[in-house]
């Protein structure tokens, strides 16, 4: 008996002690450990206008709930939703850009510069993922103030858990020499990605243009607050090479095969993923609309249609910014579905998502010009800029005659003298294009900065900003808990509201 | 793996082949009580083995033993006997009736039952009749209010939810804190398979909720690592040791049928709270247009009766409409059927159980049907071999459990926010838009039709699951055996779930087929020694090693957009906007253990175990763990002499460890493919939490004192316990500020200290021959404590209110789950900040209380009448706090009727301006309103409560009406459920209310309303 005791004892020991395998056992069989850096520049592209699942969650809350409505470029009676209409805050809608770029784009932007840059021969995948990253980062600090910049999205490389929110002033500092760099470094000798890359197809040429664009973009940002900054980096940005056509265009191409990976995130909330325009949820502000009659825009018939899809000039009605559906029982027209409403060639999922149109560079280019900040003729860079606007519609199959062009153009020339006309003429062009390009959040921004077109807001009871245009959005509260750095960002730029100014909206 | 499957079985046939057969004899006899009155269903079994027989009603029995072997006699209340078969064939045997808890056996780790007494540690004991009467569809739920510490929250899904069972508070933050569920021996998978978050979602059950109650015989509760010490890393949180029914020896084949039928109805019909005064609308105004009457707020005018317009374009009249609550749900019901025989051959008892239950939810086409069925079969393959086989089959079919929390697909939210004017039959009646699609009645696209939720919106599921346990034993000689055990738990799980074409916020639909496939298996070998020196010493030792492997193989495949509507199958989905995976999960434990139990002439009892586990989730050089434990009991009543009004008095004190250890694939980050755009393969860091590749087990210490007391002729139990248990290296997915790219990090080093006491009185009021009234007592009392977090974090985020403005946090030196939310501004001296507007501006973020109750009670009393018994249990829970998304909700829209001061007038609200003026400003109240949903002060509720928990009356027909029929005997009861809350300070909700099963406790949105059931439960034996 002892001898079987023996035998079930040392068999007992070496059950436990057999883990030779566990280290094999552990390793995850269903997500590899690397992939090709390809892979990784094209979701991470595809991240900035949204994500998987629910492609549209930014876009519908931060470009349509909120920025479209707050610089009236679009309306909802839904006050309780669309809240930028009214200027209320609801938390989940404020937040949504915020929480949802950190984990998202800019986590597999900061992971994919770090990978690039460990390899020469990928330099300029790591060039166009700086730029994307800038990208990103604008559109955050624009929305917000100051976020998380230089800690962001190093939870894993650096262990990084409560990034420091960083001053606007030092992030613009910061992107500016982001886009100089990554624009420079781009080298026809390396690899070049070409179906990975979604912007330009791997056309180095167009993503330097696109680089001095944007950084013309930011340097007129800080044109109040940093005269001097703004002044050189827009001479660095002009003289480098911008945007000369619409081709330039910078702009995310989608496909239409039914998937909410494959789609342009504004379009799957207009049609089919959330069904915002012909649910008569939303639809062009009255401001809007009735700037484009005015000037005789030939976007119109392009960018507008009644339910019915009636796009007859004549027809076409914007609803007044501020109306509840008690205030649209006291208009003329009393049934939403009169109204105009984003049409449906606007919203097809293969649409270009606009990042930056070539018509806007022009146009900065033009104030950069007026501000003696750049050498050229501004008229013939402001002219330029009108007709590209018009004609980006091409983009949404709405071809515009040459005709059409040139009435608008004559129907609304360049201004002489005051810079003030002149601004307002350029800025007024400038709300039409990220208009009807639906890039409202970028409208939003220039808006802020210029002041052009003059709005006049509403007052809605219970609004969070005492009748005023809301100049950023408010943090996510959930930072409050978990992220003691916020605390600094709110001393240094002022009460997380609504109403408080961000550092270059001075 | 293999090798060693191999090497068991050749093991067993080495046993079966050395088996030896002794020379037998026939013994038979009679088994008599007190004053020579015959036993009838005694057990005799020949000691060592499970070779047995049941004396009959004449108290006879007969039986072929082994010559020179020990038979044991044992009844119920009597104090089981041995003797020994000597020469005589006849042996009669007289038993004395128990006096005392000297001699009470129960199950401990690993099934092996020991007497009470030399237990170092507190274990509680359930029968299954307790279960049966007053049944619940999950099983943990009947448990509640029934043991001490036990803390039971069980999500508010109606049936086919899960619970949340915790014993001695919780010991991790973000890990398991549930104990290990073990059916007889082999541990099955209680994992949740679904559950809803902060953005909604249904919950998708347990898996102690598919045990049938008709097969338990008991289930024993070991509290805390001490008792549970054996079972390793799984146990840390305890065990609830699951055993079931076995054969029994009858005359033929024994039948027993059991008939459960209960109805269930709203507990709470009518939001008592809301406001009825005022409408549907907004600023005031009473809807006249389609635009205005889309609205889910009741900020409209004075109701008047008066003819208004709602989303339909049909006027009817403004006036209140309070039972949309009653006029929705229905009246549930579940009909439960069992049938069971059981009998015995010379060589084997078995056991062979069917049951159907057929549940039918109070939500309209929502229910439940469940079969169980189990077979076992005990077979004495000779003098020292046995072998015990347990198979369970259970296939459960669930029709669209309800989802909960946020509003997509949940009738609960729905209804909930009905203004006060809109009735539920125009809901009903008015569903579509001429072209099919949801006509939404408010101006929220996520709000649902709550019929079209129920209805259209889809959500089946199906599991098949088969549990069993494969146990041969082998005994070398009467003190020295050896066991093997296989035990398997597999289930298949299909859910589909079809979000239907027409959705306002999805207008194309769609649709998910998720396939889970679990399967794990243990395999054991163990080693006993039990033996006496003379009668002053004992040892009784074990040593064993088991092989844990978990396997979870799980597809998914699915899409948005239906391009037929509603045509709903995968191929009417673009194939590029199909997804579909794969994922296959393994886990491995592997473990050696051994325990020692010494005795010292019937009073003294020293226990040690110790247990070695290694995980596969570790990495190399962290994975293994080396637990301790250590526990004696001391039986004072029988080393000295005492006074008379003590019968029975035992001290007790143990000290044990346990580890855990972590989720497969935790130690590095993987990267994860997402199909392609334009010809381009997508990929991205796979998840949103920062692996650790330096994570060691965490480590749960407990120590336990406490004594067990009988006094005054046994009248008065008292079972003590005080406790401490410890958790260090708490592997913690601690939320981070997603700013850092993810949205939690595993650390290593949490530390969360938990202190409590619990408390069982026990005490026969009264008791002679025709009436009994025995009453008890239980109380448990935890107070818990995170003691430190990660480095000089201060706070931790594990939870959070779809609101967003509440969250469940752990706090350093506050207890578990505390309740946080934005608290109002407040000026130095305390008053109400407002803006200058006149709103009531949102302050710092601030601790209201755990969510997790400290104190949990239950008051039984038992009352029979001769034939006739009459139960009730009364249970609460009390110290925890909830914060009610409902109410929140229901401020904002209008409808509880605290908002209805200012309507009329507006509201100056009480308090200063920011310059620490005196307010002054007048504000519209809806705005007023609006504003305070900002602020979780209002909508926090202390969650204590009473609950009348359980009333049973039954009646045992007397076995002479049945006189010669098969019939053996028959109870019918009575039973009722949930029958009233007695007391709770929660406006509208349950307090237990909770839309999910995890650590993060005391947050609450839209829920299913509590439900009471009242039926009638008939048992025959045959």
């Amino acid at each position: 008996m002892l001898r079987k005791l023996l035998v079930i004892t040392t068999l007992l020991v070496s059950l436990g002690a057999c883990t030779e395998d566990f280290e094999k056992i552990n390793v995850n069989p269903n997500t590899p450990a690397a992939v090709p850096i390809d892979y990784l520049l094209s979701q991470s592209t595809l991240y900035i206008p949204g994500s998987a699942g629910d492609p549209g969650y930014k876009s519908w809350r931060a470009n349509f709930i909120y920025a479209s409505t707050v610089i009236q470029q679009m309306s909802s009676i839904e006050v309780g939703f669309y809240r930028g209409t009214v200027y209320t805050y609801q938390g989940d809608l404020s937040e949504a850009y915020f929480v949802n770029s950190y984990p998202n784009s800019i986590k597999n932007l900061v992971n994919l510069i770090v990978l690039a840059k460990a390899d020469p021969k990928n330099v300029n995948i790591l060039s166009m993922a700086r730029i994307l990253r800038v990208v990103e980062m604008a559109i955050l600090t624009d929305l917000y103030g100051d976020v998380p910049y230089t800690e962001a999205g190093l939870g894993f490389l650096n262990g990084i858990f409560s990034p420091k929110y960083d001053a606007q002033k030092d992030i613009y500092a910061d992107m500016l020499k982001e886009l100089d760099e990554a624009g420079k470094a781009f080298n026809a000798a390396s690899y070049i990605p070409k179906t990975a890359d979604f912007l330009y197809a791997g056309d180095l040429d167009k993503w330097k243009k696109a680089a001095n664009s944007l950084m013309l973009r930011l340097a007129m940002r800080m044109q109040k607050v940093d005269a001097a900054a703004a002044q050189t980096w827009a001479k660095k940005a002009i003289d480098g090479g911008i945007m000369a056509s619409n081709d330039d265009t910078f702009a995310i191409k989608f496909s239409n095969t039914g998937a909410g990976t494959n789609s342009n995130a504004n379009s799957w909330n207009l049609g089919t993923g959330r069904g915002i325009a012909a649910g008569n949820n939303i639809q062009w502000a009255k401001t809007f609309i009735d700037a484009m009659k005015t000037r005789k825009d030939p976007r119109l018939t392009v960018i507008s249609a009644l339910k019915n899809g009636d796009r007859a000039i004549a027809k076409q009605r914007g609803v007044p910014s501020g109306t509840d559906a008690t205030g649209l029982k006291s208009l003329d027209e009393t049934n939403l579905d009169n109204y105009s409403r984003v049409a449906p060639n606007m919203y097809a999922l293969e649409n270009p998502f606009f990042i930056m149109t070539h018509a806007e560079a022009r146009l900065l280019k033009a104030e950069a010009i007026e501000r003696g900040w750049a050498t050229g003729t501004a008229k013939t860079e402001f002219d330029a800029g009108q007709a590209a606007g018009v004609r980006q519609l091409a983009s949404y199959s709405g071809v515009v005659a040459d005709a059409d062009v040139a009435t608008y153009a004559a129907a609304n020339p360049y201004p002489a003298g005051a810079l003030d006309a002149k601004m307002n003429a350029i800025h007024t062009e400038m709300w039409l294009v990220t208009g009807s390009t639906l890039n409202h959040i970028e409208g939003w921004s220039n808006w802020r900065r210029t002041g052009y077109p003059v709005l006049t807001p509403v007052n809605y009871p219970g609004n969070e900003t005492n009748g005023q245009i809301p100049r950023r959005l408010r943090y996510p509260q959930g930072e409050a808990g978990i992220n003691p750095n916020i605390q600094e960002a709110v001393t240094r730029q002022g009460p997380d509201l609504f109403t408080t100014r961000i550092w270059w909206d001075k | 793996m293999k090798k060693h499957v191999l090497i068991f079985k050749i093991l067993i046939l080495t046993l079966l082949t050395s088996l030896g057969f002794a020379q037998s004899v026939e013994v038979k006899g009679r088994v008599s009580g007190e004053g020579g009155t015959p036993i009838y269903g005694a057990n005799v079994v020949v000691k060592g083995s499970r070779q047995g027989a049941i004396s009959d009603e004449k108290g006879d029995y007969r039986i072929q033993v082994p010559k020179g072997s020990t038979l044991t006699v044992s009844f119920i209340g009597y104090v089981a006997k041995d003797v020994i078969v000597g020469n005589s064939s006849v042996i009669n045997v007289s038993l004395a009736p128990q006096s005392s808890v000297l001699d009470e056996v129960v199950v401990t780790a690993l099934g092996i039952k020991k007497e009470k007494k030399a237990l170092g540690y507190s274990v509680t004991e359930v029968k299954g009749e307790e279960l049966t009467q007053a049944r619940t569809v999950n099983l943990a739920n009947s448990l509640q209010g029934r043991v001490a510490g036990l803390n039971i929250a069980n999500t508010a899904t109606g049936a086919g939810g899960s619970a949340r069972i915790i014993i001695r508070g919780n010991g991790s933050i973000s890990g398991n804190n549930q104990p290990l569920i073990v059916v007889d021996g082999t541990p099955i998978n209680n994992d949740n398979l679904g559950s809803a978050g902060m953005w909604g979602g249904g919950d998708s059950g347990d898996g102690i909720s598919s045990l049938n109650p008709d097969e338990i015989e008991t289930i024993t509760v070991l509290k805390g690592a001490t008792a549970s010490a054996l079972y390793g890393s799984r146990a840390s949180n305890g065990v609830i040791l699951v055993t079931t029914k076995g054969g029994k020896a009858n005359r033929g084949i024994g039948v027993e049928i059991n008939s459960n039928f209960v109805g269930e109805s709203l507990l709470i019909p009518t939001y008592k709270d809301y406001q009825y005064e005022y409408g549907a609308g907004n600023n005031g105004i009473k809807p006249t247009t389609i635009a205005e009457a889309l609205t889910s707020n009741s900020w409209g005018s004075r109701l008047d009766g008066s003819s208004a317009i709602q989303f339909d374009g049909v006027s009817r009249p403004y006036s209140a409409v309070r039972d949309n609550q009653q006029n929705f749900y229905r009246v549930g019901s579940t009909f439960t059927n069992s049938v069971a025989l059981t009998g015995a051959t010379e060589t084997m008892t078995y056991r062979l159980s069917m049951n159907d239950l057929n549940n039918k939810s109070v939500i309209p086409n929502s229910g439940l049907r469940r079969n169980n069925f189990a077979l076992n079969v005990n077979a004495n393959l000779g003098k020292n071999l046995s072998i015990v086989t347990n198979v369970k089959y259970i296939l459960e079919r669930t029709n669209n459990r309800p989802r909960l929390s946020d509003s997509p697909g949940s009738a609960t939210y729905a209804i909930n926010a009905m203004p006060t004017s809109l009735g539920i039959a125009a809901l009903e009646a008015n569903r579509y838009n001429a072209d099919g699609s949801e006509k939404t009645w408010s101006d929220n696209i996520y709000i649902q039709n709550p019929y079209i939720a129920a209805y259209d919106w889809r959500q089946e599921d199906k599991k098949g699951r088969i549990i069993g346990v494969i146990e041969p034993r082998f005994n070398f000689t009467d003190w020295l055996f050896v066991r093997g055990r296989l035990g398997f738990d597999n289930f298949n799980y299909r859910n589909l779930s079809i979000t239907p074409y027409g959705t306002p916020f999805q207008p194309r639909g769609g649709m998910n087929v998720a396939n889970r496939n679990f399967t794990e298996t243990n395999t054991e070998l163990l080693l006993g020694v039990n033996r006496k020196f003379g009668d002053t010493f004992g040892i009784n030792a074990l040593f064993g090693g088991n092989l844990m492997r978990q396997v979870y193989q799980n597809s998914n495949y699915g899409g948005n957009n239906f391009n037929i509507p509603f045509f709903y199958d995968i191929s009417n989905i673009d194939p590029a906007a199909r997804n579909s995976s794969e994922n296959y999960i393994e886990k491995r434990i592997n473990s050696v253990y051994g325990s020692a139990e010494f005795s010292y002439k019937n009073y003294l009892f020293i226990t040690a175990t110790a247990r070695n586990d290694w995980f596969s989730t570790l990495a190399a050089g962290n994975n293994s763990i080396l637990y301790p434990s250590v526990g004696g009991s001391f039986v004072l009543s029988e080393a000295v002499k005492m006074p008379k009004a003590i019968n029975f008095l035992k001290l007790r004190g143990s000290w044990a460890q346990a580890g855990g250890d972590t989720d497969p694939y935790n130690l590095s980050l993987y990267y994860g493919l997402a199909g392609a755009h334009l010809g381009a393969p997508l990929a991205q860091i796979n998840g949103d939490r920062v692996p650790n590749s330096n994570l060691q087990p965490l480590t749960s210490t407990t120590s336990e004192v406490g004594f067990d007391a009988r006094l005054f002729n046994n009248k008065l139990g008292i079972d003590f316990a005080l406790y401490t248990r410890k958790t260090t290296n708490d592997i913690v997915g601690a939320t981070i500020s997603n700013t850092s790219g993810y949205n939690s990090a595993l650390f290593n080093v949490g530390q969360i200290s938990n202190r409590g006491i619990e408390l069982l009185l026990t005490y026969r009021v009264a008791g002679n021959k025709d009436f009994n009234w025995d009453a008890s007592f239980n109380m448990g009392y935890n107070q818990s404590e995170v003691v430190s977090l990660y480095g000089d974090l201060k706070t931790l985020r594990v939870d959070e209110n779809r609101t967003r403005i509440a969250y469940i946090h752990q706090d350093v030196g506050l207890p578990y789950s505390q309740v946080k939310g934005f608290t109002y501004k407040r000026s130095p001296t305390g008053a109400i900040v407002y803006d200058s507007q006149g709103y009531p501006m949102q302050g710092d973020l601030v601790n209201f209380g755990t969510g997790v109750a400290p104190t949990t009670l239950g008051f039984n009393n038992a009352f029979r009448y001769k034939g006739i018994g009459v139960s009730f249990l009364i249970d609460g829970k009390f110290g925890g706090v909830i914060y009610s998304g409902t109410n929140a909700y229901a401020n904002r829209r209008g409808l509880l009727n605290t908002t209805l001061e200012g309507r009329e007038t507006g509201i100056v609200g009480v308090g200063v301006n920011e310059k620490g003026e005196p307010n002054a400003v007048k504000v519209p109240a809806q705005q007023y309103y609006e504003r305070l949903f900002n602020i979780a002060d209002p909508f926090v509720y202390s969650a204590d409560f009473l609950k009348l928990r359980q009333v049973i009356i039954d009646y045992t027909i007397p076995a002479r009406v049945f006189g010669k029929s098969p019939i053996k005997g028959a109870s019918i009861s009575l039973v009722g459920r949930n029958l009233a809350i007695l007391m709770k300070s929660t406006p509208n909700i349950d307090p237990e209310s909770t839309y999910n099963n995890s650590n993060a406790q005391g947050l609450e949105l839209a829920g299913v309303p509590p439900t009471r059931t009242v039926g009638v439960n008939l048992n025959l034996k045959f």
